[in-house]
C-alpha cells in the first residue's frame, strides 16, 4: 500500500532522513522506532505531505504522492496524527471531530462515523460540547485519533501516540490502534516507546541518524544485541533495510 | 448630556474602528500578515463610490463590495501567496509595499487633490432622541456594525468554512493536515476583509464627503492599534479593541485642553506604546503568537 | 591588519574608496546630476544608520525617519537666523537668538539625538517579539503628529524655509564616510557580535547570558544618531524642512533600499541605495520624457514610486535576502582557513 524508496528529507543543510526505503502492505501495522532526533517525525511529515522531500519517491496505492500537499493527501486517504496531538484547543470536541471530516461530503456517513468514534472513546461523548483544551492528555490523544479516523483514512500515520501519557491511557490508545486495524486501516506508528511499538506492530524498522539501521518482524527484534546497537546507534554505519 | 453625546460618538466611532480592526485581525489570524494595504482597500472603495456616485444606491453598494473584494483577492494572489512561508517582518514590509503601490497607482490616475463625493448626504441630519441630537449616520453605522458582527460570528460558528477558518487561525499546519484547503481559507479571509473595508469606506465617505488617495492611511493605523490592543484574530478581540480606541479617541478629543487636541493621535499612539508594555499579546490573548520555547 | 576581526574596516575602506570615485566623477558633471548624487549620499547615510540596528539585530525598525526629523528640526532651529525664527516660530528668547555655524551645530544635534534615543530606547528595547517594531512604528507616528502640530517649534504644517544649504558634494561624502566608519567600527565590537547572535533566536541568546536589551539599545542609539545625521544633511540640502517629508513614504523608500541590497550586510545597504537611486533616476528621466523630433513621449508622474514598490515586491518574493545576502565586500582572503570560515558564514 505504501512504498517509500530512497527518501531524503533535509532542512537546509541538515539531513533528517537519509536514503530510507521500506514498504507497508495493506492492513499491516508497521512501527518505526528510534531515539530522539533520529528523523522519525520528519519521515512522517514527508509522507503526510507537510514537508517536501529533497529526493526519493513515496508511492501510495500505486500513486506517486511525494510532491503532493497535505490537504490533498487527506482526500487520498492518508491521515496524520502528529506528535503532541495538536487538537484545536479553542474548538469543542464536536468541532474537532467535524474538522476531521473536512474532505468528506457524505453527511449520513460522517454522522455514523462520529457515533462510532464516540462509542470507541466514551469519554469524548461525555465531553462532546466542551472545549478541547479542557481535556487531559490522554483524552486529547483519543480525540486526535478520532479526528483522524473521521477522514476514513486508508493509511493512518501516528507520531509518538504514547508520548506523555500514563501507561493505562497508553493501553487504551494502543487498543484503539488494534481496533483500527480490524476495520481495515493500515497503520504506520512512530515511537520512542520501544516495547509498546514492538508489541503492537507486525514489523518494525529501527531508525538511527536518519537511516534505517535494522528491520524485521517485531517478535524477532526484541532483546537482541544487534537491536540495541542499532537503536542506540553504537555503530554509525547504518545497515540496509 | 454632553457625556451621553460623547458616549454615542465613542460607540459609533468605535464601531467603525472595530470593523477596520477586524479586517486586519482576520488576515493576521490565518496568515500572520499585518496587512497595511487594508487602508488601500478602504480607499479603493471610496474611489469606486466617487466613480459611481450618480448610480442607484444598491448598484453603488454592490459595486464597492465587489471592487474591494476583488482587490483584496488580487493582493493575496499576486503579492502575498508567494510569500506565505516568509517571516512576519518580510510579510509586514510586503504589505507596506502593496500599500505604497496601490496608493501611487491611484495617485497617478486621479491626482493628489481630495475630491468631493456626495454620498448619502441625507444621513448628515440628526434625530432627536431622549434630549440628544444623534446624527443619522452614527445610528446607521452602529446598527450596521452590530448586524455585520453578528453575521460574522454566526458565520464562524455555524458554517463549514467558518469552522475551517477558526481551525486555521489556531493551528494552520494542523488544519492542513486534516484537509483544510489553505488557499481557500485564506482567500475567504481576504474576501471578507474586503467587505469589511468597504463598510469602513461607506462610513468615511459619508462622514467626510470626500476621497483622496491617502484616505486609508489614518484608518489603517488606528485599525492596527485597535487589533493589537484587542488581540488579533478574534471577532471579539477586534470589537473590543476598536471600541476601546474609539472611546479613548473621543474622550481625548472631548477632554483634552484645546491646545493639546491636535495631538490627539499622538496620545492614542502613546497609550498604545504603554499598552505594549502591559499586555503585548493583546487583551484577549489569542493563542500562542509568541515564540513557544 | 589581516586579522579577520578587521574585516569590517576593509569593507569600509573599499566602500569609501568607491564612493570617493563616484564623488570625484560627480564633480565634473552637470549640477542636476550632482544633486542626484548628493541626495543618494544622504539617503545612504540614513540607510546605513538603519542597517546598524536592523541588520545586526534582525528587528525591523520604523523609527529611523523619526530621528531624521528630530535631527533636522533641531539643526534648523540652531542654524536659522533669529529674524526668520521670529517670523516663523515662537521659541523662547534664548533659542531664538541662538545661531550657530553648522560645524558646531551638527555635532551638538547628533549628541542630543543620541541622548533622546537613549531615553526612548531604554524602555522600548525591553519589548520582545513583534512589539518592538510596532513600538518604533508608534514612534514614527507620534513624531509626525507632534512635528505637524507644534507650531511654535516646528512651524507645524508650514515648511521652515531658509535653512543654510551647506550640504554640498563633499559634505555629503563626509557624512557618508562617517556613517560607514561608525557601522564598521561597531561591527568590530563584542557588542555587535552578541547582537548578531540574538538575531536568530531571542531565547537562545538570553540563555547564553547575552544582555539583549543592552545590546539592542546600543545599536538603537548608534542607528538613531547616524539617521539623525542623514536628516540634518537632508534638510540642509533642500533648504527647507517640513514634517510631511519624514513620514511613511520616506520610511518605505529607505526600508526598500535596505532590503533590496541585503539587510544583513553593510555592502548590501550601500548597494541597495545605489540600485534604487539609479532606478529612481531612470524613471525620473522617463517621466521627463524622451523627445523624438517634435514629440515628447513621457510617462505620467508617479511611475517612479510604482516601479519602486514593484521592485521591492519582486525582491521579497524572489530573493528575500536581498541582492547580496550577508556578503560583505573585502580584501581577498589570505588564508584558506579564512575562506572556509567565510563560506560557511555567508552560506
Amino acid at each position: 500500500m505504501l512504498k517509500v524508496v530512497d527518501l531524503n528529507v533535509a532542512y537546509g543543510s541538515i539531513a533528517a532522513v537519509r536514503g530510507v526505503s521500506f514498504d507497508i502492505a495493506q492492513g499491516e501495522i508497521v512501527a518505526v522506532i528510534g531515539p530522539n532526533g533520529a528523523g522519525k517525525s520528519s519521515l512522517l511529515l514527508a509522507i503526510a505531505g507537510l514537508i517536501k522531500p529533497r529526493s526519493g519517491s513515496i508511492e501510495f496505492a500505486g500513486k506517486n504522492i511525494a510532491s503532493k500537499q497535505a490537504e490533498i493527501l487527506v482526500s487520498e486517504g492518508v491521515s496524520l496524527v502528529p506528535e503532541g496531538r495538536h487538537i484545536f484547543g479553542s474548538l469543542t470536541v464536536a468541532e474537532n471531530l467535524a474538522l476531521g471530516a473536512t474532505v468528506r461530503r457524505d453527511w449520513p456517513g460522517i454522522a455514523s462515523d462520529i457515533e462510532r468514534v464516540l462509542a470507541m472513546f466514551p469519554v469524548l461523548k461525555e465531553r462532546y460540547r466542551q472545549r478541547a483544551n479542557k481535556l487531559s492528555g490522554g483524552e486529547q490523544q483519543m480525540l486526535a485519533i478520532g479526528r483522524a479516523m473521521l477522514a476514513r483514512p486508508r493509511l493512518l500515520l501516528l507520531d509518538e501516540p504514547s508520548l506523555g501519557l500514563a501507561p493505562l491511557v497508553v493501553n487504551q490508545v494502543y487498543q484503539a490502534i488494534l481496533d483500527l486495524r480490524q476495520s481495515g486501516v493500515t497503520v504506520l506508528v512512530v515511537e520512542q516507546n520501544v516495547s509498546r511499538a514492538l508489541a503492537a506492530a507486525d514489523r518494525t524498522h529501527v531508525l538511527s541518524f536518519g537511516a534505517i539501521a535494522m528491520s524485521g518482524k517485531s517478535t524477532e527484534l526484541a532483546g537482541t544485541a544487534a537491536f540495541d546497537a542499532a537503536y542506540f546507534g553504537v555503530s554509525r554505519e547504518a545497515g540496509r533495510a | 448630556m454632553i457625556f451621553a453625546q460623547n458616549a454615542i460618538d465613542a460607540v459609533s466611532l468605535g464601531a467603525v474602528y472595530a470593523l477596520a480592526a477586524l479586517g486586519i485581525g482576520l488576515i493576521f489570524s490565518v496568515m500572520r500578515l499585518i496587512n497595511f494595504a487594508h487602508g488601500e482597500l478602504i480607499m479603493a472603495g471610496g474611489f469606486t463610490l466617487y466613480g459611481l456616485v450618480a448610480q442607484p444606491l444598491l448598484v453603488v453598494i454592490l459595486a464597492v463590495l465587489i471592487v474591494t473584494a476583488v482587490l483584496a483577492l488580487g493582493m493575496e494572489r499576486i503579492a502575498f501567496r508567494p510569500l506565505r512561508k516568509a517571516n512576519p517582518a518580510t510579510l509586514l514590509i510586503s504589505s507596506f509595499a502593496v500599500s505604497y503601490l496601490v496608493q501611487h497607482i491611484v495617485l497617478m490616475i486621479f491626482g493628489s487633490r481630495a475630491m468631493g463625493v456626495p454620498f448619502l448626504p441625507e444621513l448628515g441630519t440628526s434625530v432627536e432622541f431622549l434630549g440628544l441630537r444623534v446624527p443619522r449616520l452614527q445610528i446607521v453605522t452602529i446598527i450596521t456594525t452590530l448586524v455585520l458582527m453578528a453575521g460574522l460570528v454566526a458565520f464562524f460558528r455555524f458554517s463549514r468554512i467558518g469552522l475551517q477558518m477558526r481551525a486555521a487561525a489556531e493551528d494552520f499546519t494542523m488544519a492542513r493536515a486534516v484537509g483544510v484547503r489553505a488557499n481557500r481559507v485564506i482567500a475567504f479571509a481576504f474576501a471578507i476583509s474586503g467587505i469589511l473595508a468597504s463598510m469602513v469606506s461607506f462610513y468615511l465617505v459619508a462622514q467626510t464627503g470626500s476621497v483622496s488617495y491617502k484616505m486609508g492611511v489614518n484608518m489603517v493605523l488606528i485599525a492596527f492599534v485597535s487589533s493589537v490592543i484587542g488581540g488579533m484574530g478574534s471577532v471579539a478581540g477586534a470589537a473590543l479593541g476598536g471600541f476601546l480606541v474609539g472611546i479613548i479617541s473621543v474622550s481625548l478629543q472631548a477632554y483634552l485642553p484645546a491646545d493639546l487636541r491636535p495631538y490627539r493621535d499622538a496620545f492614542v499612539f502613546m497609550i498604545f506604546v504603554l499598552f505594549l508594555f502591559w499586555r503585548p499579546d493583546g487583551l484577549l490573548m489569542s493563542r500562542a503568537d509568541r515564540d513557544r520555547v | 591588519m589581516s586579522d579577520p576581526v578587521f574585516r569590517p574596516l576593509h569593507t569600509a575602506a573599499i566602500l569609501i574608496g568607491i564612493l570617493l570615485a563616484v564623488v570625484l566623477v560627480a564633480t565634473q558633471v552637470a549640477p542636476a546630476m550632482q544633486r542626484t548624487v548628493i541626495e543618494a549620499l544622504v539617503k545612504l547615510i540614513v540607510v546605513v544608520g538603519l542597517y546598524i540596528f536592523v541588520g545586526n539585530s534582525g528587528v525591523f525598525s520604523f523609527g529611523h525617519v523619526a530621528f531624521m526629523a528630530i535631527g533636522g528640526y533641531m539643526s534648523a532651529i540652531l542654524t536659522l537666523s533669529p529674524e526668520r525664527k521670529h517670523t516663523l516660530l515662537a521659541l523662547p528668547a534664548a533659542l531664538e537668538a541662538l545661531q550657530l555655524p553648522w560645524p558646531v551645530a551638527v555635532p551638538i544635534v547628533i549628541v542630543a539625538v543620541g541622548l533622546i534615543a537613549l531615553l526612548i530606547g531604554w524602555p522600548l528595547c525591553r519589548l520582545r517579539g513583534i512589539a518592538l517594531p510596532m513600538a518604533t512604528f508608534a514612534l514614527l507616528v507620534i513624531t509626525y503628529v507632534i512635528a505637524s502640530n507644534w507650531q511654535q517649534v516646528t512651524g507645524g504644517r508650514q515648511a521652515l524655509v531658509g535653512l543654510p544649504r551647506f550640504t554640498g558634494l563633499w559634505v555629503a561624502f563626509g557624512g557618508a564616510v562617517i556613517a560607514i566608519v561608525v557601522a564598521a567600527l561597531y561591527a568590530m565590537t563584542r557588542h555587535c557580535l552578541m547582537l548578531r547572535c540574538s538575531r536568530e533566536s531571542e531565547v537562545a541568546a538570553a540563555a547564553t547570558g547575552i544582555d539583549l536589551e543592552r545590546e539592542r539599545l546600543i545599536a538603537f542609539v548608534l542607528s538613531a544618531m547616524v539617521a539623525a545625521l542623514g536628516g540634518v544633511l537632508f534638510s540642509h540640502f533642500i533648504g527647507t524642512i517640513t514634517a510631511n517629508s519624514f513620514y511613511l513614504d520616506l520610511t518605505f523608500v529607505t526600508l526598500t533600499m535596505l532590503v533590496a541590497g541585503g539587510m544583513r550586510s553593510l555592502t548590501g545597504a550601500c548597494l541597495g541605495v545605489a540600485v534604487i537611486a539609479f532606478v529612481a533616476e531612470v524613471f525620473r528621466a522617463i517621466e521627463r520624457g524622451v523627445s523624438l523630433g517634435d514629440v515628447t513621449i513621457a510617462a505620467p508622474p508617479g511611475l517612479q514610486e510604482i516601479a519602486l514598490a514593484v521592485i521591492l515586491l519582486a525582491i521579497l518574493i524572489l530573493r528575500p535576502e536581498g541582492l547580496l545576502g550577508s556578503y560583505e565586500i573585502g580584501l581577498p582572503r589570505r588564508h584558506a582557513a579564512d575562506r572556509r570560515v567565510a563560506a560557511k558564514q555567508e552560506g
